[in-house]
């Protein structure tokens, strides 16, 4: 086995939300030397530090230590709000003149510039600003945010390929860069095809469709919980065999134009089908018949299954209150380490001793 | 930096869809020179979705596949004929990393696995994005994004949390998520072969990376036994929190009070003064008559101008900008997020620009996505050296085209 990929890269996580840990607790299972600074109490829950912090030194420092561990490290990562960082002695700009190889990476909700740069904002004022919340949700209900904290998480996830990409753009070159992530255009950027159809079609907004986006695309109540289904037009031949109605041969079931006015009709068919099979039925059903269903799992159901045991997708952290298992590696193919939770400021001499060199 | 950081870097993606796409746009983005493989018998279906009304060419003209397809290049090439493989193993030979996205088995029955690809280039990268992965017992399972969500995870812990109902995103979110982790596994891997001079065989289940999304309810789960909560567009830290209808048709505000003093600002705003001495505790046992407070506010402002006012006095609100006016707000205008590119055979229209913005590097949209087949010669001739007149042949059997074989199916 190869050492971990990113043995000896040493990463700086100045503390705030969700958006730097998750980033830096991905780099750190890649085998990164990450130094968490803490951020204001309580910014994360006992169950996010869990997930979120496993693997990572944990330090006090400030002023003129805070500043040289900057220096010392290969990517400084950080989501307080805009200036923050320059009130702490860490003015972005001049840590990399005094550092040319080192990677800023910042995620704020709206970004470094603009006239809402300095908003505040939660998981769900970013999530609403990023358009998603649009989409989302039954249509005679209000938008509807989804579970956990999506719009920080995903902005951490664009954080992590963005402080890889820079690092070995840094490797190559010589010289980092101060990368600007805000969480409103991660989520603006991957609108998926209603975006552009707004946009260029002239079609106003696309509103939320609820559970069914149309008869054949969408989740329905099963016996024992729910699932989905989601055809391509070529698959939808498929799913009517299964379905095994033979009104479905007529060409208003048959013909895709004249299905989109059936819809309702075939939702109430697709509904019947689904309320008499279990999540268990569907799923074995749909790679035999090359049909995509799916059935709505949950946090319990992946900690039992098979095919991600198999796969040795979980990692396992001892927390005071027994072992947490929480999703591991995000792909195979370089090594990962799974690892334990360190106490704040455990590691605070030993960083600076390492970090800094003698003297300390 | 002064070049994008992966400047010098060519891709071969073989990628379709949405998640493969959105993984190699962002390799585009940060500079890679990416070379978008189809057959003119098998090619990207998002090509002809929602194509710009009366474009002759459709599978030039869709907006859907422009936004996501923008700064790459396109090579047609049949990979099931043999001399389609054998140019496609020449490329390889030249290149840097190949992605794709096909089901589990599809690569391996092309005769185009790890070890035929690393035989050809010691160090290749080769990133599979299967939905279930390459291994285990669910791997030949199907799946688009929203499967992807449910088999995830995410999906159960979404829900108004009145009726016990999950709710899946608005979008394909599975896709976008197994994409951006796609586009970190290459940049990790180009660190890997230039600290070792080795290649890797990355492989990136699409619902492994969905779990990531919400690795605390792992947390809960495996403690404490807790299953899904669906909180609505409450929160279990901040109260009040919601959604609130303003003037205007499908107008709507997020709200959302992190403090006693951010509550009293805007117990004051909204008219609610009587309330104003509520503590977390007593907000949260009374949210729902403090909503219809704040809601009957809402109803007479105009959101735009309610966001302003409640970020004037520090509260954390947002409107629900939709898929239309998100391209009209001021801010992502002020930072030039929507760019207008020229297109050969489209009206121009705003595209998202990287939210990846390397301040120095300055990554910016520089081309409309490829035309079909639009870059044959210059990497059959240019850069593999084939002899001109051997493109005729290569279309006469339908290795290569510039226009879809079966333009029907899609």
């Amino acid at each position: 086995m190869d050492e971990l990929p990113l043995h000896g890269v040493r990463v700086l996580e100045i503390g705030g939300g969700i958006p730097a840990a998750f980033a830096s607790r991905l780099l750190a299972g890649f085998g990164a030397d990450v130094v968490r600074t803490e951020g204001p109490a309580g910014a994360l829950t006992a169950d996010e530090e869990v997930y979120l912090l496993a693997n990572k030194r944990r330090v006090t420092a400030a002023g003129d230590d805070l500043r040289d561990l900057a220096l010392a490290a290969d990517i400084l990562i950080e989501d307080r709000t805009p200036g923050t960082l320059d009130g702490m002695g860490l003015v972005p700009q001049r840590l990399r003149r005094r550092k040319p190889a080192l990677v800023i990476v910042s995620i704020t909700p709206f970004g470094q510039s603009g006239p809402c740069a300095h908003y505040q904002a939660t998981n769900i004022v970013s999530f609403a600003m990023g358009g998603i919340m649009s989409l989302t949700g039954h249509p005679a209900l209000p938008p509807l945010v989804t579970g956990g904290s999506q719009a920080q998480v995903l902005g951490g996830l664009n954080a992590f390929g963005a402080a890889l990409a820079a690092y070995y753009g840094s490797l190559v070159q010589g010289e980092g860069d101060w990368v600007d992530i805000s969480l409103q255009e991660c989520a603006a950027g991957m609108l998926e095809l209603y975006g552009a159809m707004s946009e260029s079609a002239k079609v106003g907004p696309v509103m939320r469709s609820g559970n069914q986006l149309r008869a054949v695309w969408g989740i329905y109540p099963c016996a024992d919980g729910y699932a989905g289904v989601c055809c391509l037009e070529r698959q939808v031949k498929a799913f009517f065999n299964l379905l095994g109605d033979p009104e479905l041969t007529e060409p208003r079931f048959a013909d895709p134009t004249e299905r989109a006015l059936n819809d309702d009709e075939l939702q109430a068919k697709v509904f019947a089908w689904f309320l008499e099979r279990t999540k268990a039925e569907i799923l074995e059903l749909g790679p035999k018949h090359r049909v995509p269903l799916g059935a709505v799992l949950t946090p319990a159901d992946l900690l039992a299954s098979g095919s991600l045991a198999e796969r040795q997708f979980f990692d396992t952290v001892p927390t005071p209150a027994g072992a947490a298992r929480i999703p591991g590696r995000p792909f195979l193919g370089l090594p990962w380490q799974g690892d334990g939770l360190h106490q704040p400021a455990a590691d605070t001499s030993a960083v600076l001793a390492e970090w800094l060199g003698g003297g300390r | 930096m002064r070049k994008l950081p992966l400047a010098g870097i060519r891709v071969v993606d073989l990628t379709m869809m949405w998640a493969g796409p959105y993984a190699t746009r962002i390799l585009a983005e940060m500079g890679a020179e990416v070379i978008k493989v189809e057959s003119p018998s098998a090619w990207d279906n998002i090509r002809t979705l929602i194509p710009q009304p009366g474009a002759p060419d459709p599978w030039n003209s869709s907006y859907y596949f422009n936004d996501y397809n923008r700064d790459k290049k396109s090579l047609t090439l049949d990979l099931a004929q043999a001399r389609g493989r054998e140019l496609a193993i020449e490329l390889v030979k030249r290149s840097d990393v190949v992605i794709e996205n096909y089901r589990a088995d599809v690569l391996d029955n092309l005769d185009l696995s790890y070890d035929v690809l690393k035989a050809a280039k010691e160090d290749i990268i080769l990133v599979s994005m299967a939905g279930f992965g390459k291994t285990g017992a669910e791997r030949d399972h199907v799946g688009f994004g929203p499967i992807i969500e449910q088999m995830g995870g995410a999906t159960s812990l979404t829900g108004y949390g009145d009726d016990g109902v999950p709710y899946k995103t608005g979008l394909s979110y599975g896709d976008p998520v197994g994409g951006l982790a796609a586009a970190g596994a290459v940049a990790l891997a180009l660190i890997h072969r230039r600290r070792t001079g080795k290649g890797s065989f990355i492989d990136l289940a699409q619902r492994e990376t969905m779990a990531l999304m919400n690795g605390e309810a792992f947390v809960a789960a495996s403690l404490r036994g807790q299953g899904p909560v669906h909180h609505g567009n409450r929160s279990p830290r901040y109260a009040p929190q919601g959604v609130y209808r303003c003037e205007g048709v499908e107008q709507w505000l997020a709200i959302s009070v992190r403090t006693d003093a951010e509550w009293r600002a805007l117990a004051a705003i909204a008219g609610a003064d009587d309330l104003a001495s509520l503590e977390e505790e007593a907000r949260r046992s009374f949210h729902d008559q403090i909503d219809a407070r704040i809601e009957a506010w809402a109803l007479t402002q105009d959101p735009q101008a309610a966001m302003e006012t409640l970020q004037a006095a520090g509260i954390p609100a947002g409107r629900v900008l939709n898929t239309e006016n998100i391209h009209d707000d001021p801010h992502l205008g002020a930072r030039g997020f929507w760019v207008a590119l020229p297109h050969p055979r489209m009206e121009p229209w705003r595209q998202p620009s990287s939210a990846w913005r390397f301040v120095e590097a300055n990554p910016h949209l520089r081309r409309h996505a490829p035309l079909f087949g639009e870059h044959n010669r210059e990497l059959l001739v240019g850069l593999l050296g084939l002899p001109e007149a051997e493109l005729e042949t290569l279309a006469a059997s339908g290795i290569i085209g510039d226009a879809p074989i079966n333009p029907g199916v899609g």
